[in-house]
């Protein structure tokens, strides 16, 4: 059947950088869907766990303008979630509140929103668990296949645990609970699906074109399509656009009805079905000898998936070990396990699981530095990984400049103390804090087939030269990171460069923008592909009787006039080789080089009412070789305020009921223009040998150390060690008057 | 009912599917002003943020219907010479990230930089208070905008 779409794709979107976008030039999803394009929406559940017991679509598929609806019967043999293929398109049991049950299509807004109101859908309410303990005590399962409501079990043990627990003079510990918080990007969820003869085009946002491309491409082909995945600019992400059921309810619709489709997520529903940072209950002790040396460190988590399996295993296994490989431990003990509740689905959020776990580990390093009357930075570099180390995890470590991060925090700190004395009274406290972070460039074990990237270069018949990655811009700066490379490298003007992204129909493959991995991989590919291009541009001068040693701009010029530039096209890539698949415990060289930071600030806290206030802050960075330093400052002044935000503002709060009670910016708390604060980027630079010109990756590392950092300083001021995030001025305050720091009359209760 | 507006100096009538809607639906899909992002739709984020009579506000909003005869002003309508300088500032200090919350700061810093009593009177951290960004941080977008004032 032939629709009434146009039979030939519209050419794949060149990606905006920064001047197109300061101009409001840059087009996310939501800026392609053309005016008449089917609209779509979702009946979603008002139950935290309930069976749906019947649907009627009848009345709904009366109302004029209502092209059409999807139930669950429709998508009964497909389920998402590249960890854990447990979430379903629509379902017969809702898990959250927001869970979509039933799909409307419409010609317009007005029926949309008529049609989905005239469904009628009964429930039958189930027994509901929105924390960990009460699924884990639930005498039911969430899902049928686990019975004990545990989605997936860790267990990582290094060294010889009995032989180091004698070398230990002093243990620590605590137990930190850590909070759900949504990604709040600007550019809500947005999904344009266009039909064409032959196939369906999937336009979103997201950070991997080409993982959807395959994940999806199977279930259309089941209905006899074919897909592609288009990725325009991307409003923001921080680790949530991946899989998400609305792109298989617009699929499905646009195949069904053969006309383009359209979804754009309000942001209250974007909230409640969107995904969070995956919330962790973490119970840690570490052990060290009287004179200092790190020795043992044991770990449980229990951390909350939500309803469905996004990335929550992968994220739980990091938050369980990752941090370990920041310092010379003789032996570990990490177990923890992830677990079903009906909170809406967690995901991974920049940082991985390690702005969870950094919490706990260092405020216990602070609390062993105190015990142990050390310096808290000196004794993080005694212990402090090293160049050349591999660590218990199986992490080869090649540049590491923790130290210096270190020693530079030190210095920002004296000075400060120094120069600005603090008026310490009894209402205010001023306090200083620190705390270290490590992070992996990419994660072999993500995908075991391979980890890699591929680059082409191709001259279109103007002369332009034109970039083709797998990997998208979410934000960071590819776009100027990859033409700067490919500009520089061939000697070319920027504006004769044109590049296109995450167009799965041309781009070779790329596996996408995660774990901060772009800069590095795609980075090196861009090199490999720009010698191999010059090699190419040499070879083409001498068969047109240039010079071989022609500058590459007169060659492409050359090429333009002799109608060659067709052969002008090469394709260049990287997948470095000395790096592992992890094993289930996560041992392994996930990763081809590591990042290591020291964060430092100075908070006054006032303990009357909790308020804790940042007065400086300071972020020390070895992300090797700076590539691009006014972006890389970016990133981590950006970071740095994200963590702000999760140290102690933003969370997710959920009633009895299981309903999102904050599901928008205001509630949800995120930082505006009045919440920032002076923050100073120092990079201390490493050269890692195998990085693209030295350089290291630096999008994820900036918001690890926050939360410790500042419950670090906390401390420092108060005394009062903070357990949960976020730290709240009412949590401050109660932890104050636990702690008896405030004066009996204003103490709680 | 007949609502006419001027948008960025042309004048445009609003067709009655669109009147009793919001301002912000009318330009994006009636004009195809895409420039004027929805972030939330409940004046929280501010990149739907357009000037009307000269003062920034939230397009989603208002409501075409009560707009009769007022003169809207969103990124497209800019003037080039304050667009090239925004954007030279912002390439320059780094203030774009993923760029969604741009074409609001933009008008925003539009209107700082056509001065008056109200701006002069106020640090930009309090006037850009209902200017949401999730990637900056910010300290970057007010030292493009100091740069440009």
């Amino acid at each position: 059947m032939t629709g009434e779409q146009p039979a030939t794709s519209s050419p794949a979107p060149a990606a905006a950088g920064v001047p197109d976008r300061a101009r409001g030039l840059a087009r996310y999803t939501a800026d392609l869907i053309p005016p008449g394009t089917v609209l779509v929406g979702l009946a979603r559940s008002p139950y935290a766990h309930a069976r749906v017991s019947s649907i009627d679509i009848q009345a709904a598929l009366k109302i004029p303008g209502v092209l059409a609806a999807l139930t669950p019967a429709d998508f009964d043999d497909i389920a998402l979630g590249h960890q854990g293929a447990d979430e379903p398109v629509l379902t017969r049991v809702a898990r959250y509140v927001g869970d979509g049950i039933v799909a409307v299509a419409a010609s317009d807004q007005d029926a949309l929103l008529r049609g989905i109101e005239a469904l009628h859908i009964d429930y039958e309410i189930l027994p509901h668990a929105c924390s960990v303990d009460d699924a884990l005590a639930l005498d039911q399962p969430l899902h049928p296949a686990f019975l004990d409501n545990v989605a997936r079990r860790f267990s990582a043990e290094r060294g010889d645990w009995e032989a180091a627990q004698k070398r230990v003079s002093t243990w620590v510990e605590g137990t930190f609970q850590t909070q759900a918080v949504p990604h709040a990007y600007l550019e809500p969820r947005a999904t344009l699906v266009r039909v064409y003869d032959d196939r369906l085009e999937l336009v979103t946002g997201t950070h991997f074109p080409s993982v959807l491309a395959e994940t999806y491409g199977e279930i259309v082909a089941g209905w006899g399509a074919r897909l592609e995945v288009v990725t325009p600019d991307i409003g923001g992400s921080f680790g949530a656009k991946w899989e998400h059921p609305t792109h298989l309810v617009c699929l499905a619709f646009a195949h069904r009805l053969r006309r383009d489709v359209a979804m754009v997520l309000p942001r209250r529903d974007d909230m409640i079905s969107g995904r969070t940072r995956v919330a962790m209950r973490i119970q840690m002790r570490i052990g060290a000898t009287d004179d200092g040396e790190l020795i043992a460190k044991e770990t449980m988590i229990w951390a909350d998936n939500g309803a469905y399996t996004g990335h929550g295993p992968s994220v739980t296994l990091a938050a369980a070990i990752r941090m370990d490989n920041l310092y010379r431990f003789s032996a570990l003990n990490a177990q923890a396990q992830l677990i079903y509740t009906n909170n809406v689905p967690s995901e991974c959020f920049r940082g991985f699981g390690s702005p969870q776990s950094a919490f706990a580990q260092e405020q216990l390093i602070d609390e062993l530095a105190e015990q142990l009357r050390i310096d808290p930075i000196e004794l993080r570099r005694r212990n402090a990984v090293q160049p050349g180390d591999t660590t218990l995890h199986g992490w080869q470590v090649g540049s590491c400049g923790f130290n210096d991060c270190l020693d530079a925090i030190k210095d920002r700190i004296q000075t400060h103390r120094r120069e600005n004395p603090m008026a310490t009274s009894d209402r205010y406290r001023f306090g200083y804090g620190i705390a270290g972070a490590t992070h992996a460039i990419s994660n072999r074990g993500y995908d075991h087939r391979f980890d890699r990237d591929m680059m082409s270069l191709a001259v279109e018949p103007n002369g332009v030269l034109r970039i083709e990655s797998g990997e998208v811009e979410i934000g960071c700066g590819t776009v100027d990171l990859f033409a700067g490379i490919v500009a520089d490298h061939l000697e070319l003007d920027r504006e004769r460069i044109r590049l296109v992204l995450g167009d799965t129909a041309t781009v070779p493959h790329g596996l996408g923008c995660f774990a901060s991995r772009t800069a590095f991989f795609g980075g090196r590919a861009a090199l490999d592909a720009s010698r191999r291009f010059a090699q190419l541009c040499g070879r083409l001068a001498i068969d047109i009787g240039l010079p071989a040693d022609t500058a590459i701009a007169s060659v492409i010029e050359a090429a333009v006039t002799a109608n060659r530039t067709m052969e002008l096209r090469v394709t260049g890539s990287y997948e470095p080789d000395h790096v592992t698949v992890p094993d289930e415990s996560g041992y392994g060289n996930i990763s081809p080089a590591y990042t290591y930071a020291t964060h430092g600030c100075c908070v006054r806290v006032d303990t009357a009412t909790g308020l804790t206030t940042v007065v400086c802050y300071w972020a020390a960075h070895d992300t090797g070789q700076v590539l691009n330093p006014q972006r890389a400052r970016g990133q981590v002044v950006g970071g740095v305020v994200q963590g702000l935000g999760f140290a102690l503002a933003e969370t997710t709060l959920v009633d009895d009921r299981g309903h999102m009670q904050n599901p928008g910016y205001l509630d949800d708390r995120v930082a505006t223009f009045a919440d920032a604060v002076p923050i100073e980027c120092i990079f201390t630079p490493t050269f890692e040998k195998e990085g693209p010109r030295g350089a290291k990756t630096i999008a994820e590392p900036p918001i690890i150390p926050v939360a410790a950092c500042v419950a670090n300083a906390i401390y420092d001021a108060t005394g009062a060690r903070q357990w949960r995030l976020p730290m709240t001025p009412e949590w401050v305050w109660r932890s104050l008057c636990a702690k008896g720091v405030l004066a009996p009359d204003r103490t709680a209760d | 009912m007949q609502v006419t507006l001027r948008v960025n100096g042309k004048l445009s009538e609003v067709p009655p599917s669109f009147i009793g809607r919001r301002l912000l639906d009318y330009l994006r899909a009636e004009l195809g002003l895409t420039g004027v992002k929805e972030g939330c739709g409940e004046g929280d984020c501010g990149a739907c943020t357009v000037l009307v009579e000269g003062q920034p506000m939230c397009s989603c909003l208002l409501l075409t219907g009560v707009l009769d005869g007022r003169e809207i002003t969103t990124i497209e309508g800019l003037p080039e010479t304050f667009l090239a300088q925004f954007s030279a500032a912002c390439a320059e200090y780094g203030a774009v990230q993923c760029g969604y919350c741009t074409p609001g700061i933009a008008v925003m810093a539009a209107w700082l930089q056509a001065g008056g009593s109200e701006v002069s009177a106020q640090p930009i951290t309090k006037l850009l208070e209902g200017n949401l960004c999730r990637c900056t941080g910010y300290q970057q977008i007010i030292e493009a905008l100091s740069a440009l004032q």
